[in-house]
């Protein structure tokens, strides 16, 4: 890529973004998410038994990960709709801009935006955790029992994982909707695949088994390369709460695969958008 | 004479609903379009001017035939840097200010940080957007969003702009003012490529037209040539009395020629209104 072309990406990749914030859907999610990461103390005694702090984390890690999701689906389908349907795209791409330029800016503002949403989900939830560690700390010494702890580094490099993990959402539902024809296409199919990356364990499950057929093991094989574990993603408890943190590496592997991943989809979205029809 | 668009043999097929059948819609068209000149493309709706802009800019890919800008292929960067495109009915960006979009556009287009301030003052001034610029978009009328757009395609200094139908939903005050502004642009030695189905303002602005009909080009020429064909000439004067329109059929019939006939012309609706209407701020 040439600075050229680099310049061109950043600046279709700066208007995204700049429209992107605008949408109401974004202000929407935002807002409920920031809301129900702040009342979640509220619902602390739905513990099931588990901490306290272990209850509203991971009810902040389920807001970040289901609004997240459902914004990196609709927001970078309909983006690139809007785009088409009003033909914009006919006047930028009638530039000097190539089609992988337009759609690498389009996935690049988008991401910025998602990374906005998940900073500004994260500083709420560490607030709410941090606070309430410093408010049990006291109760559970004088009960005689180890104080909970919060780790800001981990929460860190978890906001990094879920960056992650929405790009690749949303480099996949760029992939749909450049080759499919509606928006609500794009979508559904945005939406299914979010849940087969969750469900991906099935298929690794099935891969270990050994009275399974060679069709079944052939499904199952592509399904977990093809397939984005998305479920990797999941160690904020690990990260956040657990004082001996995460596994060695699984961070920098979900990072690793996840790059492979997300650098896959947008090539095949170039690709196939290369000879869409505008 | 140096062809700034060239299109041979171009055919487009579309394939319609779920078992592809095929919509023919452009038919082997071939047109040369001269450099420097304003070149109309008519038609009625659907008869595949747009689709053929399309493909002569590489947004749409023909089944056959071969396109070129400015010698280069239509696809090619180089070519659309050198060339300038309004879509019909163009919509923009509408929480940009009209300065922004144009700056935009301008940076896309290759303009560099250097030239970027005068670039989009002259588009800005030569479309007469200077004094809304700084408004944002989405505040425009239908006129103001032909004229930033017309601003947003000339910003980088095009030989070649492309205009599909500039004056769509414009009063005829705006469009006699874009009409100004291709007359402008031809002037600086570029060519305009205007589809349009306003046919007094086509007559007026362009040298050349190709009129299409069902996705072929039925006619083609200069536009004096195409228009001059039948042996008919008026002579316009005014305080006719009987007695000198006696006098001038005998000089005529003295001379050889036939009066076929003696009448008031009308002035057209358009040229009343553009009398009577001065413009209004946002035309």
């Amino acid at each position: 890529m040439t600075m050229d072309a680099l310049r061109r990406t950043h600046w279709i990749a700066r208007i995204t973004f700049l429209e992107a914030v605008r949408q109401r859907l974004f202000s929407f999610l935002l807002l409920l998410g920031a809301a129900l990461a702040v009342s979640s103390v509220a619902f602390r005694f739905l513990n099931f038994g588990h901490g306290e702090l272990k209850f509203v984390a991971d009810f902040g890690f389920g807001i970040l990960f289901l609004f997240g999701s459902l914004l990196a689906v609709v927001m970078t389908a309909q983006l690139l709709y809007a785009e088409l349907d009003n033909r914009t795209a006919l006047t930028l791409l009638a530039k000097p801009v190539s089609r992988s330029e337009f759609l690498l800016g389009k996935f690049l503002g988008v991401w910025a935006v998602l990374g906005v949403f998940i900073v500004l989900l994260c500083s709420i939830l560490a607030g709410v955790l941090l606070t309430r560690a410093a408010e049990i700390a006291p109760v559970a010494e004088a009960a005689g029992r180890v104080p909970p702890s919060v780790n800001a580094a981990g929460l860190a490099i978890f906001a990094l994982l879920q960056w992650m993990r929405l790009g690749i959402i949303a480099a996949l539902t760029l992939f749909l909707a450049a080759g499919a024809r509606t928006f609500l296409f794009s979508v559904v199919a945005g939406m299914l695949a979010v849940l087969g990356g969750q469900l991906q364990w099935l298929a690794q499950d099935l891969l270990t088994k050994p009275d399974v057929g060679f069709f079944q093991r052939s499904l199952a094989w592509f399904a977990t390369r093809a397939v984005p574990n998305l479920q990797q993603f999941n160690i904020g408890d690990a990260l956040v709460l657990e004082s001996a943190g995460a596994p060695a590496g699984a961070a920098a592997s979900a990072l690793l695969a996840g790059s492979l991943h997300l650098l896959a989809f947008l090539f095949l979205a170039c690709a196939l958008f290369r000879r869409r029809e505008i | 004479m140096k062809s700034a668009v060239s299109i041979r043999n171009l055919t487009k097929d579309f394939a319609v609903g779920m078992r592809g059948l095929k919509l023919r819609a452009v038919d082997d068209v071939s047109i040369e379009m001269p450099a420097g000149q304003v070149f109309g493309l008519l038609g009625p709706n659907g008869c595949g001017k747009s689709t053929t802009l399309k493909i002569a800019l590489g947004l749409v890919q023909p089944t056959s035939g071969t396109t070129s800008i400015l010698g280069d292929g239509a696809a090619s960067p180089e070519a659309r840097r050198r060339t300038g495109f309004l879509p019909e009915a163009p919509y923009f960006h509408r929480f940009l200010t009209g300065r922004e979009l144009v700056r935009y556009c301008a940076r896309l287009s290759g303009v560099g940080e250097d030239g970027l301030d005068d670039a989009v003052g002259r588009a800005l001034e030569l479309t007469a957007m200077s004094s809304a610029a700084d408004r944002p978009v989405g505040t425009y009328s239908k006129g103001m969003l032909q004229r930033i757009g017309l601003a947003q395609a000339v910003v980088h200094g095009p030989e070649l702009v492309i205009l599909d139908e500039p004056t769509a939903g414009v009063d005829p005050v705006g469009a006699a003012a874009i009409g100004g502004m291709i007359a402008e642009m031809r002037s600086q030695g570029r060519t305009v490529v205007l589809c349009s189905h306003l046919l007094g303002q086509v007559e007026q602005v362009c040298d050349r037209i190709a009129i299409m009909d069902r996705g072929m080009v039925v006619l083609q020429g200069a536009v004096d040539e195409v228009l001059a064909g039948r042996d008919r000439h008026l002579i316009e004067v005014s305080s006719l009395t009987r007695e000198a329109e006696s006098a001038a059929r005998e000089a005529l019939a003295r001379a050889g020629a036939v009066v076929e006939g003696v009448s008031r012309p009308r002035r057209t609706l358009e040229e009343l209104f553009r009398e009577l209407v001065t413009g209004s701020k946002d035309a």
